[in-house]
């Protein structure tokens, strides 16, 4: 049985008492967290040092403005903090977070992590039309029912790694209908149990409910069978491929925002990919016709090469296009399949490798043989 | 501010056609492309793929059908294009870009920056009501394009883009040959010739250009200077609510620093953004110090820094089409904004971006007597 | 490798020690990542201290040095040798300027050490970013460029020129000898000018360490004293191009006269029998000094001064030859009278006022003048004007000749572009100092010998020509070596998108454009360091080396901590 810490609040107030303790006893030099800015109320990750900052901060609110994957990474990429700080992230963020950190761009050191049974968030376009606020209770009645809101991320709706297999304390949310006025926290290990063992608070023991959370998954199987259905019935052949991206304007945002593309310059921007006047007139012999600039299928088919083993279907993709191409459905579904020749999951442990840098003998029987 | 009327000395040639803008801009290239005088032409079309439209560079005649040169929406922006065909040299075959006078304009910027060749391309313009929103377009793109097609029937621009609205440039002849269709009468189109390759295009096709301007030119002074007056009481308004650090970070409060505006603007050219670069990457430990200055920090922290230094680097050449509004998921108005600066830094130079293709940029040029404005503030 | 960072705060006697708490910087600094030692010394800059320095460097085995002390003016260099001779790489090393910015400003000792503190902990914030740069080694060029053929490039490159020392001598006319060649003789001596000039000429052609360029104009001139890239352009019908190198150039483009027809009051181009000074030379030289309809004159008047107000200066040689030209006139045409109009003579020297002297004499005026104007007369010309009581007056002559001012040639305005030198008085090329310095300019490896850099009699222009050789043969020696600047600007191949904004910005024309690549590139042996480019690159492709963003991002941070 796991030690967990039950502070008698709702949940986001819980999580704020656990951080303002932090931050106060010195247990940590800073806390990341996502936090109102602004006087409109925007809602951005922040790096907070002082606890009257606290505030402000708003812990598992419905809204991914950027993928905390990424976010973590820049901060340790030039190096780990010395000094420990403690994030509240998604499973899909911390997931990512850890892809990342097996390809030497960030570190986990002297991070805790607090994490959660993941309702999902609101696409980011409920957040430019400032939509977000009018529908939180609805949001948070549904976490703590079990159910599936229709105008979540597509991503969130059909997504089955809810449960983070990583953080060192997770927030029970779904399906536990006392939400609103019990915190409960998961302490996963020793770690965990040492940073808030002298905090105001009752001690338990206590599992996630397995029963209620298989029901819950098996909702969201529902949802993800659905989605990959809808989108396997448009992208039929290369035909359909080009098809679904004819809208696409070649912006590379949803490379940029997705956590899994680190590179620096990407290959698909870089003088390697650039079209020489020759490829032009080889071209328009052949075709005719040249959608121009080019190369973007080209960029659609790599960037899926290039991703896919380690994408943890986030949907911050989809939320950047601006033409609403249904990209979270593609790349989850392409990830998955390319994942379970490996029976691979992104994120679930740093000390697996990256199928792509593993060689063994016995492998790949249906595509060799 | 510049009026839009192009050069005084532009020659006309009026045309007699019953076809509607596209229509004749089509004809007028299959008729120049029968003649060997261009062999292909670069232009938006409507794409099977995803019902879209996108810049096609054209060889096979029998495409120019689906040409719509006065597209609804601004997917890539033009100089973009034009600027992947020729930055890495001239283009061996004649062709001719039809693209909206912003575009224009941005493809001299670029080839002012090395970025794209002009030698065998003709540019094209015409008279440009204005184009929608993608967001809007794609919430049903077949009523959008009806919708579109009779607004720019009627002179409406309510339904575009927001700097197509406040836009007093939609007639600005920057490349070689313009369609006009401002004043004029029933079935007629100006076509107007600014460089001496638009000439010989004109010439070639045996149009003579003895036609008289004025109405058209008296037309257009007219849309511009109204659109000038609704363009400053726009940009007074903005100002106020943008103005000052404070409320310029609550303005973009909810960037998510996606740099989309960057990259589908024309004239950010960099292979490898300044903000994007190892410059801008940290340690743990500066960022934990500028945390504990200020109690907490937004992290990423470099939003502003962002919009201002792109505004820092760009607003000289920025010829306001819009494109980085569109493409903002959050829906800042980042167009109005950088629009409403480029007025007033390319105004300290006498400058307006892309006007003239001999023009150099005010970044490269010295004159011992300039700015004085900027240097005796103190005095 | 670890780095081991030494850190010494210098007294400078009680310059520093006075002012600033030395013990609470050195405590501030100690518990800096990476600094093994901190101490304070008397004078760091003595014999010695450098000692000290040396020693303490092979004590501690340090890798890095930050001394906290005066300017970088004075003694950057004084301790990065000390580094050398150590065996630490010299840009390993920063110096945090505590005096001239510290001690020296303020009488408040808390403040002053409060600032030192700062300077002294970026320097170390920096230092640990820094690179370990090589210095480069270039043998000098001897060889030299001379621009103009006249007396004074003759001269040089005669004096010049051996099988160590190749001279490259361009003219833009199609012959050598520039004005000389019109002078049938030269004053004080009355020897011929023409013949001797074309005496040297011959010598100059004879000599196989000399290339002679005529018909042809310097294009461009890149680099620096004693590595310059020079191309020459030839006016021959291919238009072709001479590229070379050289290790100094000298300017000796010469003068021109002013032109009368900007003073219509001598009435010049609108009357007969107005001529110039140097239309006078070329009729003497041709036998016979006629009028117009082929009379001989027999009053001539000759008119000095022309165009000195406009100018503003006198042209030093004007009253001389016009006393020379006196010589012609009564060699040629017995009983003759002659006029000289004047405002001041000039006849300085210890030759010069015999020869006047010797000139003065029957039928030989000299008549002190303002406000001339000259009319017709009928076949004659009437000169009005004010005498020294200042009573108007007139006097009818023939001829007339008009002595104008000196000026620059026409090519001036664009060599100073070229060759990197700007004009002074009169729009002559400037010199370096009017007396300390008068061939040199302040570009290092270019001089100025001759009338291009002001009016002046022949014997001066050889004094100036050989002052030029003597500067060029002491400093450009065959052997020597030249460093060409180590902190220079690179432009990363994968970042650059060539829009040539930095080429547009770069005052040397260091940096050229590779077509194939489509990228700029930096020319390593020109580039002085400016960092103008590195600051117009708008994706900081260019970067400047002991200058990173990061070098001087860490410095910057710690310092306003």
């Amino acid at each position: 049985m796991t030690k967990a810490l039950k502070i008698n609040k709702n949940s986001e107030q819980g999580v704020l008492e656990v951080l303002k303790f932090l931050l106060e006893k010195g247990k940590v030099k800073g806390v990341f967290t996502l936090k109102k800015i602004g006087k409109d109320g925007a809602v951005a990750y922040s790096l907070i040092t002082k606890s009257d900052e606290l505030k402000d901060a708003v812990p598992f609110y419905p809204l991914m403005p950027v993928n905390a994957g990424k976010l973590l990474s820049r901060f340790t990429l030039r190096g780990s903090t010395t000094d420990p700080v403690i994030a509240v992230v998604r499973p899909c963020e911390l997931r990512a977070f850890i892809e990342l950190v097996k390809r030497d761009q960030g570190s986990l050191d002297n991070i805790f992590f607090i994490s959660s049974t993941c309702g999902g968030v609101y696409p980011l376009k409920m957040a430019a039309d400032k939509k977000i606020e009018e529908n939180l209770s609805k949001y948070w009645d549904a976490v703590s029912k079990g159910e599936i809101l229709t105008d979540l991320r597509s991503a969130c709706k059909g997504c089955e790694e809810f449960i983070p297999y990583t953080s060192d304390m997770t927030v029970d949310l779904i399906a536990k209908n006392d939400i609103d006025k019990q915190c409960v926290i998961l302490l996963n290990n020793e770690k965990a149990e040492k940073l808030v063992e002298d905090i105001k608070g009752g001690f338990l023991a206590r599992e996630l409910d397995k029963g209620k959370l298989d029901k819950f998954c098996g909702k969201r199987e529902a949802e993800k069978k659905k989605l990959f259905n809808e989108i396997e019935a448009k992208v039929k052949g290369l035909d359909g491929f080009i098809d679904i991206f004819g809208k696409c304007i070649g912006c590379h945002g949803c490379s940029k925002v997705c956590p899994i593309c680190y590179c620096k310059l990407c290959e698909f921007e870089s003088p390697d990919s650039e079209y020489k006047p020759s490829n032009y007139e080889t071209d328009l012999e052949k075709r005719g016709g040249l959608r121009v600039p080019p190369g973007i299928t080209y960029f659609q088919i790599g960037r899926l090469d290039h991703v896919t083993i380690s994408c943890v279907g986030c949907g911050a993709c989809e939320d950047v296009c601006p033409v609403d191409i249904p990209l979270s459905s593609i790349y989850k579904k392409v990830g998955e399949s390319v994942q379970k020749l490996f029976d691979y999951v992104p994120g679930k442990d740093v000390e697996e490798e990256i199928p792509l840098l593993t060689f063994e003998k016995e492998e790949l029987s249906e595509f060799e043989d | 501010m510049s009026k839009s009327e192009g050069n005084s000395k532009n020659k006309c040639a009026i045309i007699s056609s019953k076809l509607d803008t596209n229509e004749v801009i089509i004809d007028f290239l299959k008729k120049a492309m029968d003649k060997g005088i261009f062999d292909a032409v670069l232009m938006p079309l409507k794409v099977p793929a995803g019902d879209s439209f996108a810049y096609v560079l054209i060889k096979d005649k029998t495409l120019l059908k689906d040409g719509v040169p006065l597209s609804p929406i601004m997917s890539v922006q033009g100089a973009k294009a034009v600027s992947s065909v020729t930055r890495l040299g001239k283009a061996k075959m004649k062709i001719a870009a039809v693209m909206r006078p912003c575009e224009i304009r941005g493809t001299n910027e670029l080839s002012k920056l090395g970025q794209t060749n002009l030698e065998n391309i003709t540019l094209i313009s015409m008279d440009c009501p204005g184009v929608l929103p993608m967001s809007d377009f794609l919430i049903d793109p077949e009523k959008n394009i009806r919708i579109f097609n009779e607004a720019m029937q009627k002179g409406d621009d309510t339904i575009m883009r927001p700097v197509c609205q406040i836009c007093d440039k939609s007639s600005m002849v920057a490349g070689d040959l313009h369609i006009g269709i401002r004043g004029a009468k029933k079935d007629t189109f100006f076509m107007i010739s600014n460089s001496q390759k638009g000439n010989d295009v004109l010439d070639k096709l045996g149009i003579d250009l003895k036609g008289d301007i004025n109405s058209w030119q008296a037309k257009v002074k007219n849309i511009a200077d109204e659109k000038h007056k609704k363009r400053e009481k726009h940009l007074k308004e903005l100002k106020s609510k943008t103005g000052g650090l404070d409320n310029l970070a609550d303005t973009f409060s909810q960037c998510i620093n996606c740099h989309n505006c960057m990259r589908v603007c024309p004239v950010c050219y960099c292979r490898l953004c300044y903000f994007d670069s190892d410059k801008v990457k940290h340690p743990s430990e500066d960022y934990l110090k500028m945390a504990e200055r200020k109690g907490s920090i937004r992290f990423l922290p470099d939003t502003i820094l962002f919009q201002m230094g792109r505004m820092l680097h760009m607003s000289l050449s920025c010829v306001s089409c819009g494109a980085c509004e569109d493409a903002c998921p959050m829906s800042i108005p980042v167009a109005q904004i950088f629009s409403m600066i480029a007025d007033e830094t390319q105004g300290l130079f006498d400058y307006v971006s892309g006007r003239n293709i001999e023009e150099p940029i005010p970044l490269i040029t010295y004159k011992e007597d300039e700015l004085h404005d900027v240097e005796d503030a103190n005095d | 490798m670890e780095m081991k960072i030494g850190v010494y705060i210098c007294e400078c006697g009680p310059n520093i020690a006075d002012k600033v708490d030395i013990a609470k910087v050195i405590n501030a600094v100690s518990s800096i990542d990476g600094v093994v030692v901190a101490e304070r010394y008397k004078l760091l800059c003595s014999a010695e201290g450098k000692r000290f320095l040396k020693e303490e460097i092979k004590k501690h085995a340090l890798t890095h040095l930050v001394v906290a002390a005066c300017s970088p003016k004075q003694h950057e260099q004084t301790f990065m040798e000390v580094c050398e001779k150590a065996g630490i790489n010299p840009y390993l090393f920063q110096l945090a300027n505590i005096r001239e910015q510290c001690a020296w400003i303020t009488e408040d000792k808390d403040e002053a050490t409060e600032k030192a503190i700062r300077l002294t902990r970026a320097a170390i914030k920096r230092v640990c970013h820094h690179s370990p740069l090589e210095k480069k080694e270039l043998e000098c060029n001897t060889d030299v460029l001379v621009i103009g053929g006249g007396i004074a490039g003759i001269e040089t490159s005669l004096q010049l020129a051996s099988p160590d020392r190749k001279i490259y001598l361009v003219e833009k006319s199609s012959s050598l000898g520039g004005l000389l060649t019109n002078f049938d003789k030269t004053f004080p001596s009355m020897q011929s000018g023409s013949k001797s000039i074309q005496e040297k000429i011959q010598t100059v052609n004879n000599n196989a360490n000399i290339e002679v360029f005529t018909n042809s104009e310097v294009e461009e001139i890149l680099g620096f004293f004693g590595n310059f890239e020079v191309k020459v352009k030839k006016r021959d019908e291919e238009q072709s191009t001479a590229e070379f190198n050289v290790g100094a150039v000298v300017l000796a483009t010469g003068s021109t006269l002013f032109d009368p027809m900007q003073t219509p009051q001598y009435g010049y181009g609108d009357l007969d029998n107005i001529i110039t000074s140097l239309e006078f030379e070329n009729m003497n030289s041709s036998g016979k000094i006629t009028l117009k309809n082929g009379k001989t004159p027999n009053s001539v008047a000759i008119i000095h001064c022309v165009g000195r107000d406009k100018t503003g200066y006198c042209s030093e040689i004007c009253c001389m030859y016009s006393l020379k030209f006196v010589r012609y006139l009564k060699d040629k045409i017995s009983n003759v009278k002659v006029s000289n109009f004047y405002s001041d003579l000039c006849i300085p020297g210890k030759t010069y006022q015999k020869f006047y002297d010797q000139t003065k004499g029957k039928h030989v005026d000299f008549i002190r003048s303002t406000d001339i104007k000259i009319t017709k007369n009928g076949d004659k010309l009437n000169i009005e004007y004010k005498d020294e009581n200042g009573s108007k007056n007139n006097l009818v002559v023939d001829m007339a000749i008009l002595t104008p001012a000196m000026e620059p040639t026409s090519d001036t305005s664009r060599l100073t572009e070229v060759a990197g030198v700007s004009l002074g008085d009169g729009g002559f090329f400037a010199e370096e100092h009017q007396k300390l310095s008068p061939v040199s300019t302040t570009t290092e490896g270019v001089y100025i010998a001759g009338c291009a850099q002001g009016p002046k009699n022949i014997s001066d222009t050889l004094d100036q020509a050989n002052a030029v050789t003597g500067k060029i043969l002491s400093s450009l020696i065959p052997g020597r070596k030249i460093e060409p600047e180590v902190k220079i600007s690179q432009i990363s191949e994968s970042f650059c998108i060539g829009c040539k904004t930095c080429i547009n910005v770069c005052s040397y024309g260091a940096i050229t454009f590779d077509e194939a690549r489509k990228i700029s590139v930096v020319n390593e042996a020109i580039c002085r360091g400016c960092g103008n480019c590195v600051a117009a690159c708008p994706s900081g492709a260019a970067t400047l080396k002991h200058f990173t963003f990061n070098q001087i991002y860490k410095e910057l941070m710690e310092a306003v901590q």
